[in-house]
């Protein structure tokens, strides 16, 4: 690995003052004296500086005795018990395996007539249960329907995929690329 | 001299009011610029913003200054604004308008035709890039540029790995420079 490639390869991390002094100190030796090295810290520092103008000025707007109030008016507020349950069930941290598992529970529930055919007071059932469409893309849809109750679940969703993190406190978020 | 945020934790935690109020007044244009940063519409970010110390409120008899008081914060707020950003979604025509609005009242206050011109495609091409984003390499580039925090306590606001944040970082500016690369 050249100088080049191993400066691009660091730039950022050196942007963010996040190297050790020598790494540090090595890499800015390069970029003074490397035209190509020097035009990518630019082009960082003008992505920051734009976005820093764009948002730094429209928080410099923001009056704290409006925001307060607005707080305030939250906490003095008492919020019906359904408000105050969904806040709580929404602040779970949810996984890309939720919903198939939820659908694979809800499937095996549905089919312990065939194996226990005694665990509901002996009467036997030919129920059948199928998952319809399942579509992993974006915003998904599963269609579970079981004729036997006539029972139709439709799960809506956003797809989950991410990253590999598995930190206990990542945020809620569904990947949206 | 001023009190620390841990001191004034401790206060809220017995009960003072204007402790909190002081905690709110220390962070509020922080937390709403991050959560602009991730939704880019104001009514949204204050509401969200403003959510977000309620629920710290709430939450803040248990905390426990393991971390310090602006990485829980920018957690609540982060997660909040993502959930937020997700129903946002759903409304795109309600977003792109208040993205317009975001870029008039920056020109108002612009100086050079010929820089504003420039000032203005770059703004407009930076929102639609980080808007191309998803929402967890968004909310890197947000907290790193605007807030200046470093790896490990981003990694600590998002829960992840401070590699994780490197890489989110290398990503998110790679593509924010592919997109913008006729501007820069």
């Amino acid at each position: 690995m050249n100088d080049c490639e191993r400066t691009q390869e660091n730039i950022g991390r050196w942007f963010d003052d996040e190297l050790n002094r020598a790494e540090s100190e090595r890499i800015r030796v390069h970029v003074e004296s490397c035209t190509a090295c020097r035009a990518a810290q630019q082009r960082m520092e003008k992505i920051d500086q734009a976005l820093h103008g764009v948002l730094a000025a429209e928080a410099a707007q923001v009056e704290f005795t409006s925001f307060w109030r607005g707080v305030e008016r939250r906490i003095n507020e008492r919020r019906p018990w359904h408000r105050e349950w969904l806040d709580r069930v929404i602040g779970v941290p949810r996984s890309a395996w939720a919903v198939p598992a939820v659908i694979a529970l809800l499937l095996a529930l549905l089919s312990l007539d065939s194996y226990f055919p005694a665990w509901r007071g002996g009467v036997t059932r030919s129920g059948f249960a199928a998952v319809n469409s399942i579509d992993a893309h974006g915003r998904s849809v599963a269609l579970l329907r079981e004729n036997e109750t006539k029972t139709t679940v439709i799960w809506l969703y956003d797809d989950q995929e991410g990253e590999d993190e598995t930190a206990e406190e990542a945020p809620k978020a569904g990947p949206a690329f | 001299m001023e009190p620390s945020d841990w001191e004034l934790v401790q206060k809220c935690q017995a009960g003072e009011m204007s402790a909190f109020q002081e905690l709110v007044s220390r962070y509020h244009q922080k937390v709403y610029v991050v959560i602009l940063g991730l939704l880019r519409n104001r009514e949204d970010a204050l509401e969200v913003s403003q959510e977000t110390f309620f629920r710290a409120f709430r939450k803040i008899g248990g905390f426990q200054g393991q971390s310090s008081f602006y990485t829980w914060i920018y957690r609540i707020a982060v997660n909040l604004a993502i959930d937020a950003q997700r129903r946002q979604k759903r409304n795109p025509l309600d977003f792109r308008e208040s993205m317009d609005g975001l870029l008039e009242s920056h020109d108002e206050v612009a100086r050079d035709p010929f820089a504003d011109v420039h000032d203005r495609e770059l703004r407009e091409n930076l929102i639609s890039a980080i808007n191309s984003l998803t929402p967890e390499h968004k909310a890197v580039i947000v907290l790193r540029t605007i807030e200046g925090l470093s790896y490990k306590d981003i990694g600590e606001i998002l829960g992840c790995s401070e590699g994780t944040v490197m890489s989110r970082l290398h990503y998110a500016r790679k593509k924010l420079q592919d997109k913008l690369s006729s501007f820069l």
